[in-house]
């Protein structure tokens, strides 16, 4: 068992922190404060790599493996502690690298190499009005007319809704094909949405990650081309399933690359701070909650860079069957968010009433890392039925 | 051109902390890095190679690892070497390697930012008998020459200087790239060598080194009306 990175994973570390430094820090609280991830940012971003970094250099991508996507995560989540940039980033990660693997040769000549540039927005559209869990219930349609496919429907807490709208780009989305065989009878497909007839978007308001939109997409008689369809007819719900599996480890990464942003600075704050007369650091109880926000931090990082590890054993040495990365990667998607939530909770009260404040740049963490609380990219009580399930197996699944 | 860069790697000096009681630096764990204004040598170096063609060496005091990051900004080789020396040491060293390769200019930082002794660029020159051009913030190639604009006191100097020969750079002469993920795993590819060349008698022994003790006076001062005034009488 070797725990260590690579000397290469070591210097991109060391890299994109430099460009985070750079390029991200300085605008984190205008991102957050102005709700717009700043073109230039994405631009830096595209030119330095980062974004698609998991699509093959053909599309001019990196074909960064999942330590590496992770890493380059964690990273951009300690710059913008908010998450936005973060989301941004991981879901065309994840879903470019889906698209990459099983998108049409046409559909992928023609729309990942604008994502490497950063000219287009990829991102995800699963979650419906009726809500986002129960894949098997979704009610967006895609039919076969002629040489066409017609999409109809609804999905809504979709992140990016206004960037695809303005930038280009679109969703791999899933879709009922075939409404009787249940889960059995989704498809994906690459839906478009800016000046598409029939698509119309409105964006939320939301309480965190503001730097990225999220909202809903009307989907109206919407035509697009044979080859948008993802792999196979009906066979849609594994693929979705392998993308979230893709996607949730790089959750898990931004979250944990919040915390330890946030236990950093609350670390050098409680020493410099005093209170009684010595340094808020001196005080005990102070000690016993930095130990226990490291020990939890670390914790989670081990499952996270497990979960990609093992991704990249799947795709690269065929280890590991999808039970176990399913497995896997749920229980570093249960814990990461939450620990990191209760770590930047608990340093913000350190910094006292001043924590309180936007200028602190705390606050703006807690409401993005909420996010992956409530459910983005998969609920946490999903995590808990899908480790079950692999621990009690299948006949005890509750649904 | 055929451009050498000489660099140095340092520890990361804001990661260093004191051992309040001996004063002694606690280097255990502190990463290591490229010294800053080689840094910025090493990018003219690949600036001019884009303009001009040629090769670029990163001949470098210092672990594998500084080699690989200096590879992945785009050096065409690395050679590696031990860097425990003084300045005279260091500049000796050098010489001993620079005197078997192919060069039409070497680079180096103004200095390290570590000792800032600002001495190894012109000894190295010295040694090596070409011209040295130091503190320089804008440089141009022109008909075999270095054009130089140099950082003085209280002055800018342009200058030249026929090739071969030394130019030492300031930090405001360009700002690095950093590499991204396919520059660094292209780097891998990339040659680095290890020598070992005798250590020369040291010029000057380094002893001990100590952190200055910075203590506070603690005045505490139940209003701000007469701060000003306690600041001067405490400057004076």
């Amino acid at each position: 068992m070797d725990f260590s990175f690579t000397e290469e994973q070591e210097l991109f570390r060391k890299s994109v922190r430099e460009f985070c430094e750079k390029k991200i820090a300085p605008k984190a609280n205008e991102i957050d404060e102005k709700g717009e991830i700043p073109r230039e940012v994405l631009d830096d971003m595209a030119a330095f790599g980062l974004l698609g970094i998991t699509i093959s250099q053909e599309y001019g991508g990196s074909g960064a493996d999942f330590i590496t996507a992770a890493i380059a995560t964690e990273e951009i989540a300690r710059a913008d502690i908010s998450m936005a940039i973060a989301v941004y980033y991981l879901v065309e990660a994840g879903w470019g690298f889906l698209i990459n693997r099983y998108g049409s040769k046409k559909a992928q000549e023609e729309l990942l190499p604008d994502v490497t540039k950063g000219k287009t927005f990829l991102g995800i559209a699963s979650t419906e009005a009726a809500g986002g869990s129960d894949v098997a219930a979704l009610s967006t349609t895609m039919t076969k007319e002629g040489e066409r496919l017609v999409v109809n429907g609804s999905k809504t807490f979709i992140s990016g809704v206004r960037e695809a709208a303005k930038y280009g780009g679109g969703y791999v989305t899933v879709v009922k094909t075939s409404p009787e065989l249940a889960h059995k009878g989704l498809s994906l497909c690459y839906l478009p949405v800016k000046d598409v007839p029939g698509i119309t978007t409105n964006v939320f308001k939301q309480m965190g990650r503001d730097g990225i939109s999220t909202g809903a997409i009307i989907i109206k008689n919407v035509a697009i081309p044979a080859h948008y369809l993802i792999g196979d007819w009906n066979n849609g719900f594994y693929y979705a399933m392998e993308g979230f599996n893709c996607a949730r480890p790089l959750v898990a990464a931004a979250c944990i690359g919040a915390a330890g942003k946030a236990l950093e600075s609350g670390i050098e704050y409680i020493k410099e701070r005093r209170a009684f007369g010595s340094p808020l650091a001196k005080f005990e109880g102070m000690q016993f909650q930095v130990a226990d926000a490291y020990a939890k931090l670390e914790s989670a990082r081990l499952l996270v860079y497990k979960a990609a590890w093992m991704l990249d054993q799947m795709y690269t040495k065929n280890r590991f069957s999808h039970k176990e990365i399913n497995k896997a990667v749920a229980v570093a998607k249960l814990v990461a968010p939450t620990v990191a939530f209760d770590i930047i909770k608990d340093v913000l009260i350190w910094h006292g009433a001043y924590g309180y404040t936007k200028e602190a740049g705390l606050e703006k963490g807690l409401r993005g890392v909420a996010s992956y609380i409530m459910g983005a990219e998969g609920a946490q009580n999903i995590m808990k039925l899908i480790i079950s399930r692999e621990l009690l197996g299948k006949e005890f699944a509750p649904y | 051109m055929d451009i050498i860069v000489c660099i140095k790697q340092i520890f990361d000096l804001g990661q260093i902390m004191v051992d309040t009681a001996t004063k002694h630096p606690i280097t255990e764990g502190v990463a290591r890095k490229i010294s800053d204004f080689d840094k910025n040598a090493l990018e003219e170096a690949l600036r001019i190679k884009e303009k001009h063609g040629g090769t670029v060496l990163a001949l470098i005091g210092g672990a594998k690892e500084a080699a690989k990051e200096a590879l992945s900004m785009g050096a065409d080789e690395a050679v590696i070497y031990s860097a425990d020396s003084d300045s005279l040491g260091t500049a000796t060293i050098l010489a001993e390697i620079i005197h078997k390769i192919k060069y039409d200019l070497i680079l180096c930082g103004e200095a390290s930012i570590d000792e800032f002794s600002f001495q190894i660029g012109p000894r190295l020159a010295e040694t090596l008998g070409i011209p040295v051009l130091t503190y320089v913030r804008e440089m141009e190639l022109k008909d075999n020459e270095v054009v130089v604009e140099r950082n003085l006191e209280n002055r800018y100097e342009v200058a030249k200087a026929r090739l071969p020969a030394l130019v030492t750079v300031a930090k405001e002469i360009n700002e690095p790239r950093i590499p991204t993920l396919l520059q660094i795993l292209d780097a891998s590819k990339k040659t680095i060598t290890e020598v070992s060349p005798a250590k020369p008698a040291a010029g000057v022994e380094t002893l001990s080194i100590l952190a200055i003790e910075m203590k506070r006076k603690e005045v505490i001062l139940k209003d701000t009306e007469n701060l000003a005034r306690v600041i001067i009488s405490e400057k004076s």
